[in-house]
């Protein structure tokens, strides 16, 4: 049993099938202090950083190279370059399964092996209890900022699944009473800002679609090959037209009035800004974060602005 | 009704009986509270800008919807609205509801103005004659404005007018606000930016579309902020 640091999204339920305790090292990153030196984007320096000055313990690394960016691929080729021994999981760009499921293969044999059915059972079971939260937000009897929390710890589960199990229950039983009747998206990578669905409903937003924590929860799979199938249509490895698809889909699907574009200052994402707003028919806002710390006033200011627009504030 | 426009640098009021201005005052920002001296008795009093939410019990919007209520009065066929602030310039199409704020980076702000006034021992109303003496604009390509100011005293030194400086000043701050616009053939320059006839002349020669400046640019906001409160059919 050894701490495994994922750099994006690796199936949770190999990890801990494999008998490893994965450990999302993105979520260390909006509540960091540190101040990464040598930064493109932010989110990778700050995680290369800690794990570099031992801020951070892990085992074992897994380094997400197709699929994530490059800025991942050097940042974790430099804490690799330390000494901790370290795997590059590739997502087939073009959703091949059968290349998935090879790709999945050599990552089980680095973490040793599958040794436990029931962890793997247990972290879809545990997925398919947040799809219901995820279904609950859409029905406004639950905040979004709660349901992301949660959607958000999904590639680790905080390292122990029983506990977090028992925290989404509580978010499915406890039903909110002031959940803003406004709906929108959140696409793109998630938000540097740890406050930031709770700003977004202080103006009367309710996110109702987060979409890669959203990923988190779709993907899954009680074996080998149900977990390819599955993985192997993660978006954010796959082509825009594909992703952009997926992403109508939803938007349609959870009625939608508005949506956010959360762009990261030196991210490739941030190219994509355009072909977003050319493809969806939605009011649309892009918000780019630097820095991982509070909301700043002036993306405040665009937010309630966007809130004003979307209630109807134009002559 | 009162409207306030509370803005980083200025504070701006007027009071609208009957959907008519009839009365304008301005301030520096850190004496807004003087502005309150205006509301009479059981007179309504409602705010936009920076400091909106600090007057108790009056209701308040950002400063882009109130833009878009005030444009909408003094020029109801604008498709873009370019809002110079003291501390960012907004852009709006209102053809498509997008907008961006240029705040990243203060070459494009009202604050540059101030640097640049302030280096020369003037005002940022004196920087529209300035400049209009120019005879051959100086270069300033620096997209930073600290680095500007750098290249402008290298003018200086190097033999240019104060004019020929000042004047290539504005044609770089406009080169940084035209980025920012889209494509149209209708545009209202406002805010207190607009103020300055030598960025008006640089933009308006960039943008290859109608830049109307309204009479009192500054106060299109606190003019705005009242339309909505009178006219709203917002959900809340």
């Amino acid at each position: 049993m050894g701490t495994v640091g994922i750099t994006a999204l690796v199936p949770p339920e190999l990890v801990f099938g494999c008998g490893q305790t994965p450990f999302d090292l993105n979520n260390t990153v909006p509540t960091s202090e540190c101040i990464p030196r040598g930064k493109l984007c932010a989110w990778t320096a700050t995680w290369r950083d800690a794990l570099l000055h031992g801020d951070l313990e892990i085992d074992r690394l897994v380094v997400v190279a197709g699929g994530d960016c490059h800025n991942a691929l050097v940042d974790g080729q430099r804490v690799a370059m330390k000494g901790i021994p370290t795997h590059y999981l590739f997502y087939p760009f073009d959703g091949n399964e059968d290349e998935m499921e090879d790709h999945l293969t050599r990552l089980e044999a680095f973490l040793g092996g599958i040794t436990d059915q029931t962890a793997i059972n247990r972290v879809a079971d545990i997925k398919d209890l947040c799809i219901q939260l995820d279904v609950a937000r859409c029905r406004r009897k639950v905040l979004g900022s709660r349901v992301f929390n949660h959607l958000i710890q999904l590639c680790d589960m905080g390292g122990d699944p029983e506990r977090f199990e028992a925290s989404v229950r509580r978010a499915l039983e406890d039903r909110a009473s002031d959940v803003p009747d406004i709906r929108i998206a959140l696409v793109g990578v998630p938000p540097i800002y740890p406050d930031f669905h709770e700003v977004c409903e202080g103006f009367g937003m309710q996110v109702v679609f987060d979409e890669l924590p959203w990923e988190f929860a779709r993907m899954g799979g009680r074996s080998l090959r149900t977990m390819a199938r599955n993985y192997a249509g993660y978006t954010f490895a796959r082509d825009l037209e594909y992703r952009f698809a997926k992403v109508e889909e939803e938007l349609k699907r959870r009625r939608v009035e508005g949506v956010v574009h959360y762009t990261q200052f030196a991210c490739h994402h941030v190219l994509e800004d355009d072909m977003l707003r050319d493809r969806l028919d939605l009011p649309m806002l892009t918000i780019q974060g630097d820095l991982a710390r509070s909301c700043p006033e002036q993306e405040k200011l665009r937010l309630e602005a966007f809130a004003e627009l979307l209630k109807g504030g134009g002559p | 009704m009162i409207g306030l426009d509370l803005g980083s640098t200025r504070a701006k009021a007027v009071r609208v009986v009957e959907g008519q201005v009839v009365d304008r005052r301005e301030v520096p920002s850190p004496d807004w509270c003087q502005l309150l001296d205006m509301v009479e008795e059981g007179e309504g009093v409602a705010t936009t800008g920076y400091f909106r939410h600090q007057v108790e019990g009056a209701d308040a919007i950002t400063e882009l919807t109130a833009a878009r209520w005030g444009v909408k009065r003094i020029a109801s066929d604008a498709q873009i609205i370019v809002d110079i602030g003291g501390q960012d310039t907004k852009v709006q199409d209102l053809r498509t509801n997008r907008f961006v704020l240029n705040d990243k980076c203060s070459a494009g702000t009202g604050a540059f103005l101030e640097l640049v006034a302030s280096y020369f021992g003037k005002g940022v109303e004196d920087l529209g004659a300035m400049s209009e003496g120019a005879e051959v604009p100086a270069d300033i390509n620096s997209t930073c404005a600290v680095f500007a100011m750098s290249e402008m005293v290298s003018q200086l030194v190097g033999g240019a007018s104060q004019a020929d400086v000042v004047a290539g000043m504005h044609r770089a701050f406009a080169r940084r606000i035209a980025e920012l616009v889209p494509e149209g053939d209708r545009m209202v320059l406002m805010g207190g930016g607009a103020r300055n006839t030598g960025l008006v002349k640089e933009l308006s020669s960039l943008l290859d579309m109608d830049v109307r400046v309204p009479e009192h640019p500054a106060f299109v906001n606190a003019m705005g902020v009242v339309e909505y409160m009178t006219s709203s059919t917002a959900r809340d």
